[in-house]
């Protein structure tokens, strides 16, 4: 026990000389491990952005998708507890409620939750800017699938304005990091408090 | 660069790979099943009557809201719809007696003709529960469904006329497509010559159209299309659409008659959808 302390001074006597170029270094991440969000706290906001989205403002063409934004951002930052089964479910309740064939959503959501469940390990360490910036591309060939398979199916195609509901979708990723994020970062300063 | 494979240590289930596999190729079969045939709707019954109770309870506040609107609107709306009101009874005593008339002499020809009376159609009130987003098709889900009588093919209605044809229903809820959508077709005739032709949702937004009109159609902008009757599942004389537009095809000699609706189901939140008999007829959409 008694013998503890010493390497620790050792070693700032050794760094004594090299002391200018040590002290500008700064630690990467303050928080270096980053704890699961619950899962209560994860089914408790898709169901809320699930119920959210049953309400009438995305008659609005570019309306973003935020049920679809709230399954990829969790399906990125937490895989084992998000299963594409749910975005799957997800879609397809989505389906029925806005009469649309069935599995045309849901095709999109699957899709959009394995890219974010592929890209987790790269990914999860990183900026939200920077995840959206790598989820766009999932996005749009996502939807452009679901999209072209209903204009085969249907033969009519929807136009572009998908588009920007797509880019706000992803545009709204760092909104959704702050948010969804909250009770980790508080866990967090309560930890360093304490300490 | 060899490829390097890790040893697993925990299993963790099928991997996202067969995951994706499954629920892509489950996902395109039911869609392929919805799209090409009706195997599906029960199904799709059962998961929105679970689904209506949510709908009903993130609906509620904006329910309140225009409630609490309607009741402070409703000295100011009463009185601008007693001036509305008071002009129309002014236009209507003199369209009234002139309909009177007509009506004497419609009976006398018919009598003559030896026609059955058109039948008065039983009728549903509705009122719009939401309009569900999408950028292909005009829609509108309705308050009500088969609880109350409302079947897949029965027209729905307002004021102005024709408003759609109910295309899908739960219970509780009725979805109709509007007149301009493009799965829609409606047998039609013009209100000036009795010619008979049928209308369909348009490609151009929010229009009704008739197509393959040959060069000696006598069809006029300013022309009003109302119901034919035939089909049976339209009754008679509802008024649909007035045309704005033909467009003659030098290439194919056909021309097309783009028509403006002249109900306006953006407008109203109320609307009827009359009970015909559809349980012979195929619904004409889809």
């Amino acid at each position: 026990m008694a013998n503890r302390p010493r390497p620790e001074t050792a070693r700032a006597g050794r760094a004594g000389p090299s002391r200018s170029s040590l002290s500008a270094l700064e630690p990467i991440d303050h928080a270096p491990f980053k704890r699961p969000s619950s899962s209560v706290f994860i089914w408790v906001t898709i169901i809320l952005v699930w119920l959210i989205s049953l309400l009438p403002w995305r008659v609005w063409p570019s309306a973003p998708d935020l049920l679809l934004l709230v399954i990829a951002f969790w399906s990125l930052n937490e895989p084992r507890r998000v299963s594409m089964f749910t975005a799957f479910a997800f879609g397809l309740l989505m389906d029925i409620h806005d009469g649309l064939y069935l599995g045309e959503q849901a095709l999109a959501y699957v899709v959009i939750a394995y890219g974010a469940v592929k890209l987790a390990k790269r990914l999860q360490r990183f900026h939200p800017a920077v995840q959206a910036l790598h989820m766009l591309p999932i996005f749009v060939g996502a939807q452009a699938v679901s999209h072209l398979l209903h204009s085969w199916l249907a033969g009519e195609w929807a136009g572009w304005t998908w588009l920007w509901s797509v880019l706000l979708t992803v545009l709204l990723w760092p909104l959704a990091d702050v948010l969804l994020h909250m009770p980790q970062r508080r866990l967090d300063e309560s930890d360093s408090s304490s300490a | 660069m060899q490829e390097t494979s890790t040893i697993r240590l925990f299993k963790r289930g099928p991997t996202a790979e067969f995951r994706l596999f499954v629920l892509g190729v489950l996902a395109i079969a039911l869609l392929l099943v919805d799209a090409r045939t009706d195997a599906l709707a029960p199904a799709r019954q059962a998961v929105s009557v679970a689904l209506y109770p949510f709908q009903r309870l993130v609906m509620m506040p904006r329910d309140v809201v225009e409630h609490v609107n309607s009741w402070v609107n409703a000295a100011a709306e009463v009185r601008t719809e007693k001036e509305a009101l008071r002009q129309q009874r002014i236009e209507l005593a003199q369209i009234s007696t002139h309909a009177a008339q007509l009506a004497a002499e419609n009976e006398q020809l018919r009598r003559l003709l030896n026609v059955a009376d058109t039948v008065n159609q039983q009728s549903v009130a509705v009122e719009v529960f939401y309009e569900p987003p999408g950028a292909y098709s005009r829609r509108l889900i309705f308050n009500k469904g088969s609880s109350h009588g409302i079947l897949p093919g029965m027209p729905v209605i307002d004021e102005g006329g024709v408003v759609g044809q109910i295309v899908r229903v739960t219970p509780f809820t009725a979805e109709a497509a509007l007149l301009s959508d493009d799965k829609l077709s409606i047998p039609v005739q013009v209100l000036r010559n009795g010619l008979r032709l049928i209308a369909f949702g348009g490609n151009v937004h929010g229009k009704v159209e008739v197509r393959y009109l040959t060069g000696d159609v006598d069809i006029r902008v300013g022309d009003t299309l109302v119901t034919s009757g035939i089909g049976g599942l339209f009754p008679a004389g509802l008024s649909v659409a007035q045309v704005d537009s033909i467009e003659r095809d030098a290439v194919s000699g056909f021309g097309v008659a783009l028509a403006e609706p002249l109900s306006h189901p953006e407008r109203n939140r109320h609307f009827l959808v009359l009970r015909v008999d559809v349980s012979e007829q195929q619904p004409e959409s889809e």
